[in-house]
């Protein structure tokens, strides 16, 4: 029983937390609440339809806290918003909207696919 | 193939767009002086700064000179214009992000609706100019392919940009098209009618230094 | 739009032989050669950056009084001369020249009015003046105004004055003087005097009298003055505007050795506008001065001096307004417009300025040299400038009867204007006014 009941929880809670994960699907795009004022259209972002396109199992590098001593990204939890660590406002570390740019256009140059100019993300 | 092509144009086209700019430019006003030197010594020699300054600053004042004054019109375009087509590339925010993205440089931005207003001024006020070379006779005359030529480079950065930020045609094409009209726009600015942005400081000074210090004379 | 075509060709003999005799390698050649040898930076500038705005044409009085024809906008003289010149690397044919010519020489006054209109601050007279520096080299030149600098070249003087008709002409008019003011000499080359004064040749040739009337003002001033017996007493230079530079530097030298010669302290000028021109821009900087060698006082200023300091006064004053005309090289071209007006308001009850006045005034169209080119080229001075006449009339509606014009070439050109549009306006010079109304205490009693 003892070794039950840690388990009942933890797959408790591994449903509480997948229900934002199912949730996922519903992504369509990256409207962060963040950002009071936009500027742009949501970028346009279909997660599921992104990383089955794009092969992508790993949450990282899209979801991280921090890199280590190699300049890697360490892995993240994806319940974390990206605004909890990037600022708006420019801070310490890389702003919240350069965070975003870097993190799709950065990986989309590297791989010559996917959207890279403005209007093709911030679609009207 | 897009972003091959996009890649291509922002990046190995728009360096040498701007080496071009930059080299010619220091080409330019480099050749022109040494070519002052050895033959318009005597304009050297009047050309005084106070003069100079208090030259560009009267001409930089709508209807603040005599030439102004007599044709309004062109007066208010022209002022509009060359405002407008000097800060949108600089402050337009999609621009001030790719400043900050690429080299790290953060300027403040133009709101997005005022940005829109003033391309809307450089492309109107470019509609202007090319009404003049049509149906004023005294700039119809004198105008030639090169003027239009240069009229189009001018503009086209901006319809396309226009274009493009409000996704009206096809936006891939639009962007390519915006970056390497913009990037004609800048590498052409030595070689053509454009150099008056470079030179015309010069020529306004000296004719400004002829006047006040040499004729005892306002040249406005 | 239909480009205008030149249909206005003046029959002139000068241009015509001179074209006649050319060919295309000359024309190119010469082109070519003035273009590297004696332009540079300043109209490879001029020629790269003017972005064909038009906004000069309204500073051409041609334009103006032509209803906005655009073949005589200053900028639309330049696409038809120098700008085809340098596009063309100097193939354009002898037709081509002879328009050219016509173009620089007798549409053009030089009278950079339009600098005041160019925001890029393009100097088309200088252009224009290096297109008659072309056309001058080919031998293309109206007749009238090469004969003027044949004269220069031979005489040192415009007119074919001979020395020993100049010494008569100076006798001759202190004579008449005398009858008048019985101690009153014209003194010839007097050592150390203070002012030499120098006119231009057409003084002594037909207008004498200005040298009887500047002899009795300097005499009731008490000037300590000479006027030389030898050449270099011609201040004119109308090889300046011929393109004949070499004969310009000559002459200028010549006018300024005579008063290093005579060690006077500056040399005072009657009331004539290129000379002055001559003097502080151009003949000097041919010379290497980047001012004049020995200081040069023109009429305007000496005369303002003269009532300022009291050494003149005015028994009477004109009655009635007067007007004042701006000669484009003492006002536009050296800022005496303060001074004019000063003397203009110590002669005169009331003073009606034109509109537009002051460094802003309508050229006379006859300065730049066009006079200058003679009796073929009269019509298009006379027609090219109805906007000197609107101006006059207008202040002929307000009761002007009198103009104040202290330049030989704006009194010819505007004589002539006021002739043919009928305008009943008397053309005086200051000197005419304050000889006419000053006290004179060393005359006679009538």
């Amino acid at each position: 029983m003892k070794k039950i009941i840690p388990a009942l929880l933890a797959m408790v809670l591994v449903l509480v937390f997948m229900l934002p994960a199912f949730g996922q699907e519903d992504i369509v795009e990256l409207k962060d609440p963040a950002f009071t004022a936009p500027k742009r259209p949501a970028a346009v972002f279909k997660h599921d339809e992104h990383n089955e396109l794009a092969q992508i199992d790993d949450c990282t590098p899209c979801h991280h806290e921090d890199v280590d001593e190699e300049g890697q990204f360490i892995e993240g939890d994806p319940d974390y918003k990206c605004a909890d660590c990037h600022t708006v406002e420019k801070g310490n570390g890389t702003p919240l909207q350069l965070a975003y740019h870097k993190m799709c256009i950065d990986c989309h140059t590297e791989k010559k696919a996917g959207p890279v100019a403005c209007g093709q993300c911030h679609v009207k | 193939m897009f972003n091959e092509i996009y890649e291509l144009v922002t990046g190995p086209l728009a360096w040498i767009g701007w080496g071009i700019f930059l080299l010619g430019s220091v080409y330019k006003l480099a050749s022109l002086w040494s070519l002052a030197k050895k033959k318009d010594t005597s304009s050297i020699y009047y050309t005084k700064a106070k003069f100079g300054l208090r030259s560009i600053a009267q001409w930089s004042l709508p209807f603040g000179t005599l030439g102004w004054r007599e044709t309004p019109s062109v007066t208010v375009v022209t002022f509009v214009f060359h405002i407008c087509l000097i800060l949108v590339p600089i402050f337009l925010s999609a621009h001030v992000i790719l400043w900050e993205e690429w080299f790290g440089v953060s300027i403040p931005a133009l709101p997005n609706h005022v940005a829109d207003v003033m391309t809307l001024l450089v492309i109107a006020g470019g509609t202007f100019f090319a009404w003049r070379r049509f149906s004023v006779p005294e700039v119809a005359f004198v105008t030639s392919g090169h003027d239009w030529f240069v009229l189009g480079v001018v503009v086209a950065p901006f319809l396309t940009g226009f274009l493009a930020y409000h996704q009206i045609f096809n936006y891939e094409v639009m962007i390519v098209l915006h970056v390497i009209t913009g990037i004609a726009w800048l590498a052409l600015i030595p070689f053509t009618r454009l150099s008056h942005m470079l030179v015309s400081w010069y020529s306004r000074a000296y004719i400004g230094s002829e006047f006040q210090g040499v004729r005892h004379c306002k040249d406005w | 739009m239909k480009k205008p075509v030149f249909d206005r060709k003046i029959e002139d003999i000068g241009l015509e032989t001179g074209t006649s005799r050319l060919t295309p390698e000359k024309i190119q050649e010469t082109i070519q050669n003035v273009l590297a040898s004696e332009t540079g930076a300043k109209l490879k500038v001029y020629h790269d950056t003017c972005v064909r705005c038009g906004l000069c044409s309204k500073a051409c009085h041609y334009y103006v009084s032509h209803d906005g024809d655009p073949t005589y906008s200053p900028v639309g003289k330049v696409v038809q001369t120098m700008a085809v010149m340098i596009d063309k690397k100097g193939k354009v044919d002898a037709d081509f020249i002879y328009r050219a010519a016509q173009i620089a020489y007798t549409e053009c006054n030089l009278c950079r009015r339009c600098i005041h209109y160019c925001p890029l601050g393009i100097d088309t007279g200088y252009i224009m003046s290096m297109v008659r520096r072309i056309c001058h080299k080919l031998g293309v030149t109206p007749q009238y105004i090469q004969d003027t600098a044949h004269s220069h070249s031979a005489t040192m003087n415009q007119m074919w004055v001979k020395d020993d008709e100049w010494i008569d002409s100076l006798l001759w008019q202190e004579e008449e003087a005398r009858d008048e003011f019985p101690d009153m000499r014209i003194p010839l080359d007097k050592e150390g005097a203070d002012i030499m004064y120098s006119v231009i040749a057409p003084e002594p040739k037909f207008r004498t009298h200005l040298i009887y009337q500047a002899g009795a003002i300097m005499h009731e001033a008490g000037a300590d003055w000479t006027m030389p017996t030898l050449h270099g007493w011609d201040n004119s230079d109308m090889a300046m505007f011929s393109g004949d530079f070499e004969i310009m530097g000559r002459l200028k030298r010549d006018h300024f050795e005579r008063a290093q010669k005579l060690k006077v302290n500056r040399i005072v000028m009657g009331e004539c506008g290129h000379a002055f021109r001559s003097v502080y821009d151009q003949g000097n900087r041919w010379l290497g001065w980047a001012d004049y060698p020995v200081e040069v006082v023109h009429s305007v200023e000496y005369f303002a001096d003269l009532l300022r300091t009291g050494k003149i006064k005015m028994a009477q004053k004109v009655k009635g307004p007067i007007t004042i005309q701006d000669p484009c090289n003492i006002i536009r071209g050296r800022g005496l417009m303060e001074d004019l007006r000063y003397v203009a308001h110590a002669i005169a009850d009331e003073v009606i300025e034109m509109t537009p006045s002051l460094e802003h005034n309508y050229c006379c169209a006859a300065g730049g040299g066009v006079i200058n080119c003679g009796p073929p080229f009269k019509n298009v001075r006379v027609n090219g400038n109805k906007a000197k006449a609107d101006q006059l009339r207008r202040v002929k509606e307000q009761g002007v009867d009198l103009c104040l014009c202290p330049c030989h070439n704006c009194h010819g050109g505007l004589e002539d204007i006021i002739h043919s549009n009928e305008l009943g306006i008397d053309l005086k010079f200051i000197g005419d006014i304050i000889y006419a109304n000053m006290v004179k205490t060393k005359a006679v009693e009538e």
